[in-house]
């Protein structure tokens, strides 16, 4: 019996997501005269975790504030595929591109410091076709997110960096995302909460069917989690594979692992 | 015996004027405190609507209260095209801060001109059956016309509690005043969201106008009176707070009501402002400042 209700329960998230995905090509971005990004290609298939690596400054939170439509690229494309329909996302406003269902969870988390942290949830249901799940998708937050459940009605702005992460996270399910951005989520924390976050992100993955693009500098803890992965090096990618592939590679030996 | 008597009428007195006050100042408390804009034209706008409430019981014999809640819709279309405007013309451009002052400076003294050719200086009134009575608890006695001010005030400041803290637009208000991207998104458009708050704004002056026109006779240029009282009112209370509003209006509403009573109405305002210097100095956040 227990089982059963298990199952039916995982089993509620699942939706048809076969052949969708998000493809950025060759596109070149930048701020103002400084150009950031050149020639960058990557896709992002339904079911996937993928995480962007690069240390700081390469250009990682540029490609993802170019698929959220906060920057333009001055050359190449993006584009969503949904239920084989393609969707042009260049040119496109954020508003438009948070309706589609892309859920960004921005580098230094962004809460609303003096709501509560049930406000801060609820006003990641804010978009219209979040609001159906509400209940479900709240229930799921406080299950996943015991302490967030213990901290329901206490300003975000007064928790702890890894509680403030999980509620961003958090917040991020309650937009019902059929894509979730998250934007290099272990700054600033102790190893032993990035690892427990890492833990989460992929259960979360799992429970939800979610669809991950992570930008990361935590090579050893990104790529435990990841399918695929690139390396972003001066807004080049200078290496896309798949995880044991990535592990491999000898730019992350470099930066990472010291040799 | 009579020193008892008159501070408890004083007391009373103050509550009532307070509960009217914060009426008064909730529209500045929400602009200032959410959307960063010292709408100075706030109380210009009150008057505007208690011309309105007249033109409305005096022409057609409405309630003033009813008036004041029925002008509160075309108000809000009026706060959404002026923030439109204001948007476009300053915010967009980052030339908020002294320009957008003297934007709504500007708005004052067309409003007041405005009342002015119309209607001329003379002070202008409404009728209602009830205006004339007062009921009479024990020692105090409470007339009508400053009773049910004091009602509709707290009564409006609940239903803006709620709509901030409850709803999703309410939310959205007070989240794209702490982190508009944040709120971006979430699919919330700020600009958007930034009217609605104005909007509200303004139907509260509709209301707060009605009320206005209850307790007294009004002319024109009357909202000049209030301009000192409700800034000091909103900060004290917090920009934004609701709450705060409330009880640092009936605060001021107590000490002015006191000190005209047993010193001298001339240093009302007086003792308002040292209150304010007080608590500012003792809490820069104000009473409820989050
Ligand atoms: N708003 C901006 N205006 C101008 N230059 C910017 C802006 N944001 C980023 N840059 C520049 O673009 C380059 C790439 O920055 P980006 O934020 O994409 O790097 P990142 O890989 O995300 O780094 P980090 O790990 O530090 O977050 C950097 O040289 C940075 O200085
Ligand atoms: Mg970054």
């Amino acid at each position: 019996m227990g089982a059963r209700a298990t199952s039916l329960k995982t089993l509620k998230w699942k939706r048809p997501t076969l052949g969708n995905r998000i493809v950025v090509e060759n596109i070149d971005a930048g701020y103002g005269a400084v150009n950031v990004l050149h020639g960058v290609s990557m896709e992002l298939n339904a079911g996937e975790t993928v995480v962007l690596l690069g240390t700081n400054g390469n250009g990682k939170s540029t490609l993802i504030k170019c698929i959220m439509g906060l920057v333009r690229p001055s050359r190449g494309r993006i584009a969503m595929e949904l239920d084989g329909e393609t969707i042009e996302l260049t040119g496109k406003r954020l508003e438009d591109i948070v309706n589609y269902g892309i859920i960004l969870v921005p580098e230094g988390r962004h809460l609303f410091p003096k709501l509560t942290v049930r406000e801060n949830l609820l006003m990641g249901a804010f978009r219209m076709a979040a609001r159906p799940h509400i209940a479900r998708n709240l229930e799921f937050c406080f299950e996943a997110f015991p302490r967030l459940l213990e901290r329901k009605n206490q300003p975000a702005g007064s928790m702890s960096g890894g509680e403030q992460q999980m509620l961003a996270l958090a917040r991020a399910i309650m937009s019902h995302p059929r894509f979730l951005l998250v934007d290099e989520p272990s700054v600033g924390l102790a190893p032993i909460l990035v690892a427990h976050l890492f833990e989460k992100i992929k259960e979360l993955k799992e429970r939800r069917d979610l669809t991950i693009l992570m930008a990361e500098q935590n090579f050893n803890q990104a790529t435990k989690i990841a399918d695929r992965g690139y390396i972003i090096v001066e807004g080049k990618i200078a290496f896309a594979g798949d995880r044991s592939l990535l592990r491999e590679h000898h730019l992350v030996k470099k930066y990472y692992l010291g040799a | 015996m009579l020193t008892l008597d008159l501070f408890v009428n004083a007391i009373v007195a103050g509550i009532l004027l307070g509960g009217f006050l914060a009426a008064v100042s909730l529209g500045i408390s929400i602009v200032f405190g959410y959307l960063d804009i010292v709408n100075i034209a706030h109380p210009a706008f009150v008057v505007l609507g208690s011309y309105a409430v007249y033109i409305l019981n005096s022409t057609f014999g409405i309630d003033p209260l009813l008036a004041g809640i029925a002008m509160a819709a075309p108000f809000y279309l009026l706060g959404i095209l002026i923030y439109r405007f204001y948007y476009a013309f300053f915010e967009r451009h980052g030339a908020e801060s002294l320009r957008g002052l003297v934007f709504f400076f500007g708005i004052l003294f067309l409003v007041e001109v405005g009342l002015n050719i119309t209607y001329g200086v003379d002070y202008r009134m409404v009728n209602a059956f009830y205006l004339g009575k007062s009921i009479e608890i024990g020692l105090v006695g409470i007339p009508y016309r400053l009773l049910i001010p004091f009602v509709a005030g707290v009564a409006m400041i609940f239903i803006v509690y709620l709509y901030l803290s409850k709803t999703f637009y309410g939310m959205a208000i007070q989240g794209v005043a702490q982190d508009s991207l944040a709120a971006r998104l979430m699919g919330a458009d700020p600009i958007k969201i930034k009217s609605v708050a104005f909007g509200m704004g303004m139907a509260t002056a509709s209301v707060a106008g009605a009320l206005l026109i209850m307790i007294s006779p009004i002319e024109p240029s009357m909202g000049r009176e209030y301009i000192g009282r409700v800034f000091a009112i909103a900060v004290l209370g917090g920009m934004g707070s609701v709450v705060g509003t409330l009880v640092a209006a009936v605060l001021l509403g107590i000490a002015e009501s006191l000190t005209s009573t047993f010193y001298s109405p001339s240093m009302a305002p007086a003792v308002s402002f040292g209150i304010l210097l007080l608590v500012l100095a003792i809490r820069p956040s104000g009473i409820f400042g989050r």
